[in-house]
């Protein structure tokens, strides 16, 4: 696991690179760092990011572009529920973002203090509406996560125990709950307030996952993911490099 | 950056403005009448940093189980919980469900047929933040 996550990082950090080495020189790449305060009912992130966007068409007003992105999850008392799609929905294929969850398969997780950090690459699509007015949405795609393990009550229907977790170590976009490990997702406006400094403004909508000590989940089938999804304002600032 | 801890203090003060969900508070009377069960174990409730006395009872209720809370008292909070556990700890517990007031006799059917020589402890418990309220060994 420990090689996995340091290929991940350098993948990360290759991608990151190369697409920097490519702005030099080029006015359609813009380059920001980011810090962006999350928060909800009880929960929070800080999330700290490298962004490289890049200007497409002529006017350079369609935006593509990748970076890397850190977040710290704070919650306390979250509820994690059943995370695997084959329990939510009953299925894996690209189907299962437009059916409900089943109930009876969904078990939960109560965490009293989560945190929860993670590292993952994510890609970019926006709009500039002005020089200094832009519009954005990010979704993370890989990575990975750490953090303390934690002790849970697992909850099931009239049974519950206290289990150990940890956070699950591989982040991977799929679709919908077939989502693996903390992936994070941000919609924001961002307004140049001069050449170099900005503010943000927006939501995040994150998906925070543990992996518990044991299959600790046992029907409909074994089970050890529970996730918890979070939407939460969202506010920061930028550097433009 | 003294701005931005500001900001992040006013986003935290916003998204922490939720809704308690505490007991109800007006005595109940239970109909569950001892006189036509068995007496399996009692226990002395005692708090553990919230204040709960009363005593908690087990019956045999023509083969099913109930516990009985009477008489009851207990300071109130949120998301209390009346769970039928093998520790203090709530390491492994049956929940019986919400406490149905912080006053007065109240009845809790078991569901299934533990053991209550292993599922020995009646807890008091704050379910949203794991917090033990109170609780007594039966014996």
């Amino acid at each position: 696991m420990l090689r996995l996550r340091i290929l991940l990082l350098a993948v990360t950090v290759m991608c990151v690179t190369e697409l920097a080495s490519q702005a030099q020189g080029t006015t359609s790449v813009h380059k920001f760092t980011d810090l962006d305060f999350g928060a909800g009912n009880t929960e929070g992130t800080l999330v700290v990011s490298l962004n490289i966007d890049k200007g497409l068409g002529q006017k350079r007003k369609i935006i593509i572009g990748f970076g890397g992105r850190f977040n710290a999850y704070l919650g306390k008392n979250q509820y994690f529920v059943t995370a695997p799609a084959k329990l939510t929905s009953g299925s894996t294929g690209p189907g299962v973002i437009f059916k409900e969850n089943i109930e009876a398969n969904m078990d939960t997780f109560l965490v009293k203090s989560a945190q929860l950090n993670s590292l993952n690459l994510f890609l970019t699509l926006g709009y500039n509406l002005s020089e200094r007015l832009m519009v954005r949405f990010n979704i993370d795609l890989i990575g990975f996560s750490f953090g303390k393990s934690v002790t849970g009550n697992y909850i099931n229907g009239t049974q519950g125990k206290m289990e150990g977790a940890s956070p699950t170590s591989f982040n991977l976009l799929l679709i919908s709950d077939n989502d693996r490990g903390s992936l994070n997702s941000q919609f924001f406006a961002r307004y140049l307030l001069s050449e170099k400094w900005g503010i943000k403004g927006g939501i995040q909508f994150l998906f925070s996952e543990y992996t518990t000590d044991t299959e600790v989940q046992q029907f409909p089938e074994p089970n050890d993911r529970f996730r918890n999804k979070s939407l939460l304002f969202s506010a920061g600032v930028s550097f433009k490099l | 950056m003294k701005k931005i801890f500001v900001m992040f203090v006013l986003l935290m003060a916003y998204g922490c403005n939720n809704e308690e969900m505490n007991t109800p508070t007006a005595p109940v009377d239970d109909t569950f009448e001892p006189a036509q069960a068995t007496l399996l174990s009692t226990g002395v409730m005692m708090g553990n940093a919230h204040t709960v006395s009363g005593t908690a009872t087990a019956y045999d209720n023509g083969g099913s189980k109930t516990i009985v809370l009477d008489p009851f008292s207990t300071q109130n909070g949120p998301d209390l919980k009346v769970y039928l556990s093998t520790d203090p700890n709530a390491t492994d517990y049956i929940n019986l469900g919400p406490l149905k007031s912080t006053m007065g006799k109240q009845s809790y059917p078991v569901a299934g047929m533990p053991d209550l020589t292993a599922y020995r402890f009646v807890l008091i418990w704050c379910e949203q933040f794991s917090v033990l309220f109170g609780k007594a060994e039966l014996q």
